[in-house]
């Protein structure tokens, strides 16, 4: 940005320009010097009461917090002197006096900044011999989550998140002095869409979810950034799973999801909703391709679909557009949805395409949109204008329906599709989840989710986000870009190409 | 004018009255101040006066107020800082009953100089039953029109608050007064920026002491040079000793700064009672690091306790005596601050519990003598670590309790 | 069961947060006024007062816990505050304290049997020329020796 002013300063021996106004932590973090913190979040204002940033600032007598010092022009700051090394040594030996030896147990472990900070400035013999605080360890303080008060350090983010990002307020600091506490207020417990971030920033081990309680261990996670396709936000998100070891060879499972850093969407912040979507990565998925006509067997998809582009070409192109139905859903990526433009409009000039979408919700005024997909703006611009079927457009004279996800019955009753679909001769669904419904299809195959595929949409901003795989697919299950890829060879479409099954 | 007229705490306990202070020339500077002098050079001669601090720190007055950004409309504020928590301490109660009017002429004219509309004077809850004085002589101002609008028939103000304190030492630290004046805990606030700039309500505001704004009226009344003649070239006036311990004669002593250790314990205070001896003394209230017997000839002000490795403080000079355990010292002394963290800190919170549970298990005869070094250990790692003084304030006097003392500690210890 | 202050009380505290440029900096002040009335700050008070101020009741109660003088439950008849820091430690407050809790027969608690009077141990009072102090209900006796604190055990427990 021109007429921003820059500042140059010197740390640790190198010269480093920061724009004016930047913490001296800020400053040392462009430079690649990490400065150990744990109070200092990016979101609030410095708070300065773990001390654990102290640098040395050329000049002045005492230590001073690189999270609240702003850099001066031609200040010289270090952050590796030996008054420093002893000083982190002093800090981490008062944090770990009361703090109990819950590694073994805690979840955080693998990822907390207390062993983190003690593996790098402390190593120290432990040297407190009185009795520990005993304090509670497992109090619910609201929405699944655990607040562990031994191990609590009080940096004071949870409460701050509290009332500056959500203005909530549900969490205070009670009491004084070593006695000092985080707690809510009587039967007011923590009651927000974004309760999950404070897992997330509690350094420690001290507020932890219980929905993540003792399943796993941290560094068996392998991290899969990916965008949330619950809204149209598009919040940056990191699926967590473990696949093989050490759960079995060929099982796979989602432990978590935490909130990825995108300043252009979210901030550092997901909502609660979000994050519940771990279950629906796991939970009820469609796993097997079934055929109706013959149930015990097995069959490819790529046979599938094979015999879905034979039926369709077993009509004749001026009829395909009164015979051919799909319902697609605003789940598809850019590059789906381009290609199901390109079989379905252009190819089989089908007239209409409908789309039956998760029902809107309401928007919480922060990252929560009412609309409930992650792409209605990539439907729009891949030409289509999405509408839900009417049930009896579905009936004769439509011989082929193509179902692309499983949100019909968020329309109408099982009931009116059953019936609106007796009448239809060959039905094809494409799910990831396991439904009602599927007795009725003449194929049911099973689909990726968002998670398990990789692809482009666009946020309700306009913002086009590519995102990759984040987590082993369930095995059996194949991607819209798979499928639409192949029915378009198999209908003679595609001249060859990435897509090509 | 007698002796008495210039007394922080006049002999006659029925004086405190508007009638008998203005019989004494009170409020004559501040009329002078306000309706004769411009209010850079009130702060002026504050400066030239060196009148320090008298709560605890000793800064310099004048400069805190020239620090105050100059015009504005924005409203300014001034605390007082009646909170008096430092133990060993008892000087400001007695000005608050004994001599009400003196410090409201010296807030009168702190406002005038820095152009402050509104002061709030922060008293310990434990203070409320005898603050009553303090309330009347507010009013008394106030109907003879010292207080409230146009002060002197100028357009000068001053709007009078009292507020009481609920229990903290804490709250004497000037930042968490300011957070408890705005109805929080009392957790001291980071610096920069400092309250001149950034203070009560966000606003540019003053703190001071009780016994330094007393001392304003003297400054203007009768000028910078007398004050300074009155102490030291660096320091001038007197301070308010507060001696109690193990002495004959317990009690407040206005004397020059400058006046020896041994001069107040021994001329004025009467020496230890029959048949003791003084083992230590705490010169400037708990916080003050402790003095043994050869270092008693040190002179009372700043500078020279800072070169005998203490602080004047608060002037609060408590008398050990020989019969006194030094592990006893140790455990109130350790106590007193595990009870007093507010816990914002890790260094204060865990490391003054920590002292205190360590002090405990030795008193209680469970000692180690590793024990002592570790003291010493955590009270340098609370040093200059800590978020606000009262780090320091509790580390300094405990490392120099278990250094001077160590000796009889070990003892005490392998007993 | 709702709280709500005496219309005096009420009246008194009105004028307490006045002079406030925000009303949620009347807190201490307020609290103050309403543990005078009613002895204590019950969870219905502190609503009553996060109402009136404009703030969270949380905000009340991590108030109320900071600061000693506030009680959260009602306190006895009279409270006893017996100071234990260095000038009344030297002048035998230890010694006081231990006579005072056996002459009165403080349990565990803190409180006599009867419930009628509190004993506590609390920091310095500012009142050290005249150790060792204490303060009754709030009023500075000092000078305490033995017999002085044996005539007030026999002053507090006649009159009921």
């Amino acid at each position: 940005m021109s007429g921003a002013k820059t500042v140059g300063l010197n740390i640790d021996g190198r010269t480093v320009q920061a724009p004016a106004g930047t913490t001296v932590l800020k400053a040392a973090e462009l430079a690649g010097i990490s400065i150990p913190h744990f109070c200092y979040h990016p979101a609030f204002e410095a708070e300065g009461n773990c001390r654990m940033c102290l640098v040395e600032v050329e000049g002045l007598p005492k230590l001073e917090l690189a999270c609240s010092t702003v850099v001066k022009e031609g200040m010289t700051v270090r952050t590796s002197t030996p008054r420093i090394l002893r000083s982190r040594k002093d800090v981490l030996e008062f944090l770990l006096a009361e703090h109990p030896l819950d590694c073994p147990i805690c979840d955080k472990a693998g990822e907390c900044k207390l062993q983190e900070y003690y593996d790098r400035h402390g190593l120290f013999a432990g040297r407190f011999v009185e009795a520990k605080e005993k304090r509670d360890k497992k109090v619910a303080i609201g929405k699944g989550l655990l607040l562990d008060r031994e191990r609590c350090i009080l940096c004071t983010r949870c409460v701050r998140f509290l009332r500056k990002v959500t203005g909530t307020g549900e969490l205070g600091v009670f009491e004084r002095g070593v006695r000092a506490e985080i707690g809510t207020y009587d039967g007011v417990p923590v009651d927000n869409n974004y309760s999950g971030n404070l897992v997330d920033i509690c350094p420690v081990g001290a507020i932890t979810d219980a929905d993540f309680r003792f399943k796993t261990r941290a560094w068996f996670l392998k991290k899969g950034p990916t965008v949330c396709p619950r809204c149209g936000r598009g919040c940056a998100v990191v699926v967590e799973s473990v696949s093989g070891y050490p759960l079995g060879e060929k099982q796979r499972r989602v432990f978590r999801i935490r909130a990825g850093e995108n300043p252009a969407v979210n901030g550092w912040w997901i909502c609660d909703l979000g994050r519940a979507g771990r279950r629906d990565i796991d939970e009820n998925r469609q796993v097997r391709i079934t055929r109706k006509s013959a149930p015990g067997e097995t069959v490819s998809w790529e046979t599938a679909i094979e015999e879905i582009a034979g039926r369709i070409l077993g009509i004749p192109q001026v009829q395909r557009g009164a015979r051919i139905a799909v319902v697609l859903n605003s789940l598809l990526t850019c590059e789906e949805l381009a290609l199901a433009e390109k079989v379905f409009a252009k190819g089989l000039g089908l007239p209409g395409v409908y789309f039956a979408d998760p029902t809107p919700g309401e928007a919480d005024g922060f990252l929560l949109t009412g609309e409930r997909v992650p792409n209605a703006r990539g439907v729009l611009e891949a030409g289509f204008s999405p509408r839900l079927p009417n049930l009896d457009a579905l009936a004769a004279p439509v011989e082929i329906l193509l179902v692309f996800g499983s949100y019909l019955l968020e329309h109408f009753s099982e009931e009116a599709i059953s019936r609106a679909l007796a009448g239809i001769p060959s039905k094809f669904f494409f799910s990831a989840y396991a439904g009602p419904l599927d007795r009725l299809a003449d194929f049911v195959i099973p689909i990726a989710l968002p998670a398990e595929k990789s692809g482009t949409y666009i946020n309700v901003d306009g913002l086009r986000q590519t995102f990759d795989r984040a987590v082993e697919p369930l095995p059996g299950v194949v991607s819209e870009r798979e499928i639409l890829g192949c029915l378009a060879d198999g209908l003679g479409l595609n001249r060859g190409g990435p897509d090509a099954c | 004018m007698s002796e008495d007229a210039v007394r922080l705490i006049p002999a006659d306990d029925s004086s405190w009255r508007l009638e008998a202070y203005l019989r004494r020339g009170g409020y004559e500077a501040a009329r002078k101040a306000v309706t004769s002098m411009a209010p850079q050079d009130v702060i002026a001669e504050v400066c030239r006066a060196g009148l320090r601090g008298r709560g605890g720190a000793g800064f310099p007055a004048g400069l805190k107020w020239s620090f105050v950004p100059q015009g504005g409309t924005a409203p300014k504020y001034l605390c007082v800082n009646a909170d008096e928590g430092e133990p060993g301490t008892f000087k400001d109660r007695a000005i608050l009953v004994r001599n009400p009017h003196q410090l409201l002429e010296g807030m009168i004219i702190a406002a005038f100089g820095v152009g402050i509309g509104k002061a709030f004077i922060y008293v310990r809850g434990e203070y409320d039953r005898i603050a009553g004085r303090l309330g009347e002589a507010v009013a008394e101002a106030r109907a003879q029109g010292f207080l409230g609008r146009e002060v002197f028939g100028t357009e000068f103000g001053l709007d009078v608050v009292i507020h009481f304190g609920a229990g903290a030492y804490i709250c004497g630290e000037e930042t968490a007064l300011l957070e408890s004046i705005e109805g929080r805990r009392g957790q001291p606030r980071l610096k920069p920026p400092f309250p001149a700039v950034v203070g009560l309500f966000r606003s540019p505001t003053v703190i001071n002491n009780v016994e330094t704004l007393a001392n304003i009226p003297l400054i203007i009344g009768r000028g910078a040079d007398w004050f300074l003649a009155r102490g030291l070239p660096k320091d001038g006036g007197t301070r308010i000793f507060g001696v109690s311990g193990a002495v004959r004669r317990p009690g407040l002593y206005e004397l020059p700064v400058g006046t020896s250790l041994r001069t107040i314990i021994e001329i004025h205070a009467g020496g230890p009672p029959e048949g003791v001896s003084i083992k230590a003394v705490v010169p400037g209230g708990l916080s003050a690091p402790v003095l043994r017997p050869d270092e008693f000839d040190v002179p009372m002000d700043f500078d020279s306790l800072s070169r005998a490795g203490s602080m004047l403080g608060s002037a609060g000079v408590i008398v050990i005596g020989d019969r006194t355990p030094i592990i006893e010292v140790l455990k109130v002394t350790a106590r007193f601050y595990a009870r007093e963290s507010c816990g914002q800190c890790a260094p204060c919170r865990q490391g003054t519990s920590w002292i205190h549970k360590i002090v405990s298990r030795m008193a209680e005869g469970r000692g180690r003598t590793a024990d002592l070094d570790l003291i010493r250990d955590l009270a340098d790692g609370m040093k200059g670590q800590s978020l606000c003084p009262m780090g320091d304030a509790a580390a300094l006097p405990i490392h120099a309790l278990v250094s001077k003392f160590r000796e009889e500690l070990e003892q005490a210890v392998s007993r | 069961m709702s709280y709500a202050p005496s219309p005096a009380t009420l009246k008194k505290i009105e004028g307490m947060i006045a002079p406030y440029p925000e009303r949620s900096a009347a807190l201490l002040p307020v609290l103050r006024a309403i543990q005078e009335e009613s002895g204590c700050v019950s969870p219905e008070a502190e609503a009553w007062v996060a109402a009136k101020l404009g703030i969270r009741p949380i905000r009340v109660r991590e108030v109320l816990s900071f600061y000693t003088m506030f009680r959260r439950t009602p306190a006895a008849k009279t409270t006893i505050q017996v100071c234990w820091n260095l000038s009344c430690t030297l002048a035998g407050a230890e010694d006081l304290i231990g006579f005072l809790r056996e002459k009165l027969r403080i349990g565990p608690d803190g409180t006599t049997p009867d419930g009628r009077i509190t004993l506590e141990t609390v920091e310095c009072l500012g009142n050290c020329d005249q150790a060792p102090c204490l303060q009754i209900d709030g009023t500075d006796y000092g000078r305490m020796t033995k017999d002085l604190a044996a005539s007030l055990v026999w002053e507090l427990e006649a009159h009921e």
